[in-house]
C-alpha cells in the first residue's frame, strides 16, 4: 500500500519501507526523528528530494487530491472539521465531500458516535470542544469515508486512557477488515497494542521495522532497580549487573533481564540485609530508541 | 448504483455558509446600517458641492446616488474573503482541504458564492429598498438595460473574485498579507468609482483606469444601469470584464500551482 524506496527528505535519510495491505505499522521515535516528514511524504503533502514514494500504487505527490475515500489522513494540530461548525454539520460536509452513500454514511456515523463518545457533545461548536473531544470527533472524521489506507500523526494525544483504548480496538477492527495503518506516536505501551509491526526512527534513519517481539528480544536494553536499604550494604559481586552505584541508603542496579530475573536479585539482597522498598524501570521508548541508534552506530 | 453529483461538495460549502451567515443577526443588521450611513454621508456632501446646480457635466444628483448605492451595494453582495487562504496558511489546515478530493478553488467560489447570494437577498435588496424609499434612485433605462446589467454586475464579481483569488495567493510567501490587502482595497474602492464616481476624475485618470480592472467591477454595470452605453458599448465592455477575470484568474492559477510546489518541496 505504502512503499518508499531509498527516500530523503530533510532529516529523513535513505528510508526503504514497504507497507502491505491490512497491516497496521506503528512509526515510533523521539521528537525530530522525522515521523512527521514521512507521514506528509506518504500523503503527497511533500515531495522527496530523493527515492520514490508509491502510495496506494500512485506517486502521491501528483494524484494528491484524486486519491478520493480511498485516503484518509489525520494529523493532530491540523483541524480537520472546520472550527465554526458543529460536529454533526462538520461530518455532513465530510459526507458530501467524500460522496458517502447516506446508508452507509447513517450507520458508521451512530457507531463511532458510540464508540468514541463525541454522540453526547455533537451538536456543539467544534471550537467550543475540548482538545480530547475535539480529537475523538476528529478521529471519528478520518474514520467515515472507510478508507483503504489511514494515515494518523500522533493520534493519542489529548485522550484519556479510555480513548486510547477505544482508538486501539477499532484501528484493530479496520485491520481485520483490510484496512492499512500507519500511525506515529510516542507512546510504545499504546501503540503497541493495535500495531502488528513496528518502525523505529531516529535521527533520519529507519533503526528497526519488524514484529514487537523481535524488537524486545533483539534490542532489549537494561532494566533499572531502585532499592532503599534499611540495613547494611549487600555483596551483589555474584550477580551478572551491568551497574550498580549506591547513594546513602540507596542502591541503583542495571541489569539486562534476559540474564538475570528481577526475583533472583530482590532475593539474594534479601538473604544479607532489610529493604525498605523496591522501584523497577522497563525499558521506555527513549531508552529503546537510544540503545537502537547505539546498535546502529556500531554496525 | 445513484451517480455521483460531482457538484453536490460544492452545493453543500454554499449552503453552509449561506445559514453560517445568518447565525450572526446583529452583525448583519450593523453591516446594512453602516452601508446606508455611508450612501447618506456621500449623498449630503455632494448635495452640498452641487448646492443648487441641477446636473454638472450632465449628471444629476439622482444618477450620482444611484452610482453610490448600487456600488455599496453591489460591494456589499460581492465581499470576497480575503482571507480564506491565509486563514488556512496559518491554522494549518491548508494541509487537510489539498488532501480532499474536491478542488480548492471551487470551494472558494461555492463559499463566496453562498456568502454572495445572502447578501444580495438580506443587503443589496434592503439597501436598495431604503436607499430609494428615503432618497430616490433613477429607476433602470430599460428592461433590457436591467437584464444587461444583472449580466454585467455578475462578471464585476468574477472580477472582484479574480482580484481576491490573485492577491491572497502570495500568502504562500508573505504568510502576512493584511499590508497588501489594504493596498488592493484602496485600488478598488478608489479606481472602481465606487467612492469618487468616475465620471468627475480628470481625462489622464481615466486613461489610467482604462488600462486597470477597476472600473469593470462596480462602474461598467452602473453605467449599464443608468442607460448611458449603446447596445455595442455594452457588448464591448462585458467582454473587456471577460478578458480582465480570464487574465487575472490566470496570473492567480500560476502563482497557486507555483505555492502548492513551495509547499511540497519546502514544507508549510
Amino acid at each position: 500500500m505504502i512503499c518508499f524506496e531509498k527516500v530523503s527528505k530533510y532529516v529523513l535519510s535513505d528510508v526503504s519501507l514497504y507497507i502491505p495491505k491490512g497491516v497496521c505499522v506503528g512509526l515510533i521515535g523521539p521528537s525530530g526523528a522525522g515521523k512527521t516528514t514521512l507521514i506528509r511524504l506518504a500523503c503527497g503533502l511533500l515531495e522527496a528530494d530523493n527515492g520514490n514514494v508509491i502510495t496506494l500504487g500512485k506517486n502521491p505527490v501528483k494524484h494528491r487530491g484524486h486519491f478520493g475515500s480511498r485516503l484518509s489522513v489525520f494529523m493532530s494540530g491540523v483541524p480537520l472539521l472546520c472550527l465554526d461548525e458543529t460536529v454533526k454539520q462538520g461530518f455532513e460536509l465530510i459526507k458530501e465531500v467524500y460522496h458517502i452513500p447516506e446508508k452507509n454514511f447513517s450507520k458508521d456515523y451512530s457507531r463511532l458516535a458510540d464508540r468514541l463518545g463525541f454522540n453526547g457533545f455533537d451538536s456543539l461548536i467544534v471550537k467550543n470542544l475540548s482538545l480530547g473531544q475535539r480529537m475523538r470527533a476528529e478521529l471519528g472524521a478520518s474514520l467515515i469515508c472507510r478508507p483503504e489506507l489511514l494515515l494518523l500523526d500522533e493520534p493519542n494525544i489529548g485522550l484519556d486512557e479510555i480513548g486510547k483504548a477505544v482508538l486501539c480496538e477499532l484501528i484493530k477492527e479496520c485491520c481485520e477488515r483490510g484496512m492499512t495503518v500507519l500511525l506515529t506516536s510516542h507512546d510504545m505501551t499504546e501503540i503497541s497494542k493495535a500495531c502488528d509491526r513496528l518502525a523505529v526512527l531516529n535521527g533520519g534513519r529507519l533503526l528497526f521495522y519488524g514484529s514487537e517481539e523481535i524488537l524486545k528480544s533483539r534490542y532489549v536494553p537494561t532494566d533499572v532497580m531502585t532499592v532503599t536499604l534499611c540495613g547494611s550494604l549487600p555483596d551483589l559481586d555474584d550477580l551478572p549487573l551491568n551497574r550498580y552505584s549506591v547513594e546513602g541508603n540507596t542502591l541503583t542496579l542495571s541489569y539486562n533481564s534476559n540474564y538475570v530475573t528481577a526475583a533472583e536479585i530482590i532475593k539474594l539482597i534479601l538473604e544479607q540485609t532489610e529493604i525498605s522498598s523496591v522501584d523497577i524501570k522497563k525499558p521506555d521508548l527513549e531508552s529503546v530508541c537510544s540503545s537502537l541508534s547505539e546498535h546502529a552506530i556500531i554496525s | 448504483m445513484k451517480k455521483r453529483n460531482p457538484l453536490s461538495p460544492y452545493f453543500a460549502y454554499a449552503k453552509k455558509c449561506f445559514l453560517n451567515r445568518s447565525a450572526y443577526r446583529f452583525d448583519h443588521l450593523m453591516n446594512i446600517l453602516s452601508t446606508c450611513l455611508q450612501i447618506f454621508i456621500f449623498w449630503e456632501i455632494y448635495r452640498a458641492l452641487y448646492g443648487n446646480k441641477t446636473q454638472v457635466d450632465g449628471i444629476t444628483i439622482t444618477m450620482l446616488t444611484t452610482n453610490f448605492v448600487l456600488s455599496a451595494g453591489l460591494g456589499a453582495v460581492f465581499c470576497p474573503d480575503d482571507y480564506f487562504l491565509p486563514g488556512k496558511i496559518w491554522d494549518g489546515s491548508i494541509s487537510t482541504e489539498l488532501l480532499r478530493p474536491i478542488s480548492f478553488k471551487g470551494r472558494m467560489i461555492a463559499e463566496n458564492a453562498g456568502n454572495a447570494l445572502f447578501n444580495l437577498i438580506f443587503r443589496f435588496a434592503p439597501i436598495c429598498i431604503i436607499a430609494a424609499v428615503f432618497i430616490g434612485l433613477c429607476p433602470p433605462a430599460g428592461l433590457l438595460h436591467a437584464l444587461c446589467f444583472l449580466v454585467s454586475a455578475f462578471l464585476g464579481w468574477g472580477v472582484l473574485w479574480a482580484i481576491s483569488f490573485a492577491v491572497q495567493m502570495t500568502a504562500f510567501w508573505l504568510i502576512n498579507i493584511w499590508s497588501i490587502l489594504t493596498i488592493k482595497n484602496v485600488f478598488v474602492r478608489v479606481l472602481s468609482g465606487s467612492m469618487i464616481p468616475l465620471w468627475f476624475m480628470p481625462d489622464w485618470m481615466h486613461k489610467i483606469i482604462a488600462f486597470t480592472p477597476f472600473s469593470s467591477i462596480y462602474f461598467t454595470p452602473v453605467q449599464i444601469y443608468l442607460g448611458q452605453l449603446s447596445f455595442e458599448e455594452i457588448a464591448l465592455r462585458c467582454t473587456i470584464q471577460l478578458v480582465w477575470i480570464i487574465f487575472i484568474y490566470a496570473i492567480g492559477d500560476i502563482l497557486w500551482k507555483k505555492g502548492q510546489k513551495k509547499l511540497v518541496v519546502q514544507g508549510g
